[in-house]
C-alpha cells in the first residue's frame, strides 16, 4: 500500500521551481512592455546642409507650399495661390472660428485638394510647410499627414495592391511667418 | 477510486498549480509578443504628449531631443527649463527663456548638440565604417500642445548644430 501511494505521487510534476520563474519573469516582461508603438516623420531643414533623402532637383518645380495661419491652410504653388482662395485668403479656410486650434483645421478637404494638384504634377513629391508662430505641434503633424497619403482613395503601387494614395511624402518645414 | 481520492486530499493539501500554470503560460506569451526592442523609448507623461499620426517609417536611432511643456532633454540629460508666457492672445503658451536665446538660437542647446555632433563624427572617423556615418540626424519627442515658435527655434538650433534631418517622432494610429 505505502509503495503504490509512493509510485503515485511521483507521477506528478514538481512545478514550483517553474512557477518561480514565471512569476519572476511576468514583472520584468510587464515593466518593458510597450504598449504604444512609434513610428517617425522625417523632414529635412530648407537651406542648411544637404538632405540625405528626398533630393530636390531644382528642374521645373511646383513648389508646393501650404500655409497654415489662424484663418486656414494657403496652398501656394510656384505661379501663386492654387485653387479658389476665398475672400479672407486662405484657400481651405478653418471648418469654424477656433484657429488654430486642433480640430478647427479642415484636414480633408486640404487632403482632396492636393489630390487634384498631385493630378496634375504627378511627379512632385515635396511640399513646404509654412506655419505661423502660435500653431500648435499637433496641427503640423496632422497637416503632414493629409499631405503624405490620401487614405480614401487605394492604388497599386509597386505592385501592392489597395495602398492609400501617396501625395507629396517629402516634407520641409520652412520658416514660417512671424 | 473514490475512496483512494479522499484519502490523498487528507494527506497533503497540495494547491492545484496546473490551472494557475496556464494563465501565467499565456500571460507570458502575450508578454514576449508585446516585448519590446526598439532603439527609441517614448515615456509619454502630462508634459509630453506625443502628437498620434498616420505615420509608418520605424525609428531608427539618433540623438535624442526631448521639448516637453517644461524642459529641453538630449539623449537623457536636461538642458534647459522652459518658461510660460502670454502670447498676443492672451494665451499661456510654452516658450525659450529670452535670455537663453541668442536671436532664434537656443545656446544651451546649441552648445550640447554640437557636443554630440563632434563625438558622432570622432566615432565615425575611428570606425571607419558606414554604420556611424554622421548623417545629422535628430529624433525630436515634441509636446504636441507646444507653437510652432518653439519647434522652429529648436530645429534652426538643430540645423545650425549640423542636425539637418529631422525625424519627429510620433505615436502610430489615427
Amino acid at each position: 500500500m505505502a509503495k503504490k501511494k509512493r509510485a503515485a505521487a511521483a507521477e506528478e510534476l514538481d512545478l514550483v521551481p517553474i512557477m518561480n520563474m514565471v512569476t519572476i519573469l511576468i514583472p520584468f516582461l510587464l515593466l518593458s512592455v510597450q504598449f504604444v508603438s512609434i513610428a517617425v516623420i522625417d523632414s529635412t531643414l530648407p537651406a542648411i546642409g544637404k538632405p540625405t533623402e528626398a533630393q530636390p532637383d531644382d528642374e521645373e518645380k511646383l513648389n508646393l507650399s501650404v500655409a497654415i495661419t489662424d484663418k486656414g491652410y494657403s496652398v501656394l504653388g510656384a505661379s501663386g495661390v492654387l485653387g479658389n482662395p476665398d475672400g479672407d485668403g486662405a484657400t481651405v479656410p478653418c471648418l469654424r472660428d477656433g484657429c488654430p486650434g486642433v480640430d478647427a483645421y479642415d484636414v480633408s478637404k486640404l487632403t482632396e485638394m492636393l489630390g487634384q494638384i498631385k493630378d496634375e504634377y504627378p511627379d512632385e513629391e515635396n511640399v513646404i510647410l509654412i506655419p505661423e508662430s502660435n500653431v500648435p505641434y499637433e496641427v503640423l503633424i496632422a497637416t503632414m499627414d493629409a499631405a503624405r497619403e490620401n487614405p480614401d482613395v487605394k492604388v497599386t503601387v509597386n505592385g501592392v495592391s489597395d495602398v492609400a494614395r501617396p501625395l507629396f511624402p517629402f516634407v520641409v518645414i520652412a520658416g514660417g511667418v512671424q | 477510486m473514490g475512496k483512494r481520492k479522499l484519502r490523498r486530499g487528507d494527506d497533503d493539501a497540495a494547491l492545484s498549480i496546473t490551472s494557475m500554470m496556464d494563465m501565467m503560460t499565456i500571460i507570458l506569451v502575450f508578454l514576449l509578443k508585446s516585448y519590446s526592442t526598439d532603439d527609441v523609448s517614448v515615456s509619454p507623461s502630462k508634459d509630453l504628449q506625443v502628437p498620434i499620426s498616420s505615420a509608418e517609417k520605424p525609428p531608427k536611432l539618433a540623438v535624442n531631443v526631448v521639448v516637453s511643456q517644461k524642459e529641453i532633454v538630449v539623449d537623457g540629460e536636461e538642458v534647459l527649463t522652459l518658461d510660460r508666457v502670454q502670447n498676443d492672445q492672451g494665451l499661456e503658451v510654452t516658450a525659450v527663456p529670452a535670455d537663453e536665446k541668442r536671436g532664434q538660437l537656443i545656446s544651451a542647446l546649441y552648445d550640447r548638440l554640437l557636443e554630440k555632433a563632434e563625438t558622432a563624427k570622432d566615432l565615425a572617423m575611428r570606425t571607419g565604417s558606414d554604420e556611424f556615418e554622421f548623417k545629422g540626424e535628430v529624433l525630436l519627442q515634441c509636446d504636441k500642445r507646444l507653437p510652432f515658435s518653439v519647434i522652429r527655434e529648436v530645429m534652426f538650433t538643430a540645423g545650425q548644430a549640423q542636425f539637418g534631418n529631422f525625424r519627429f517622432v510620433v505615436i502610430k494610429g489615427g
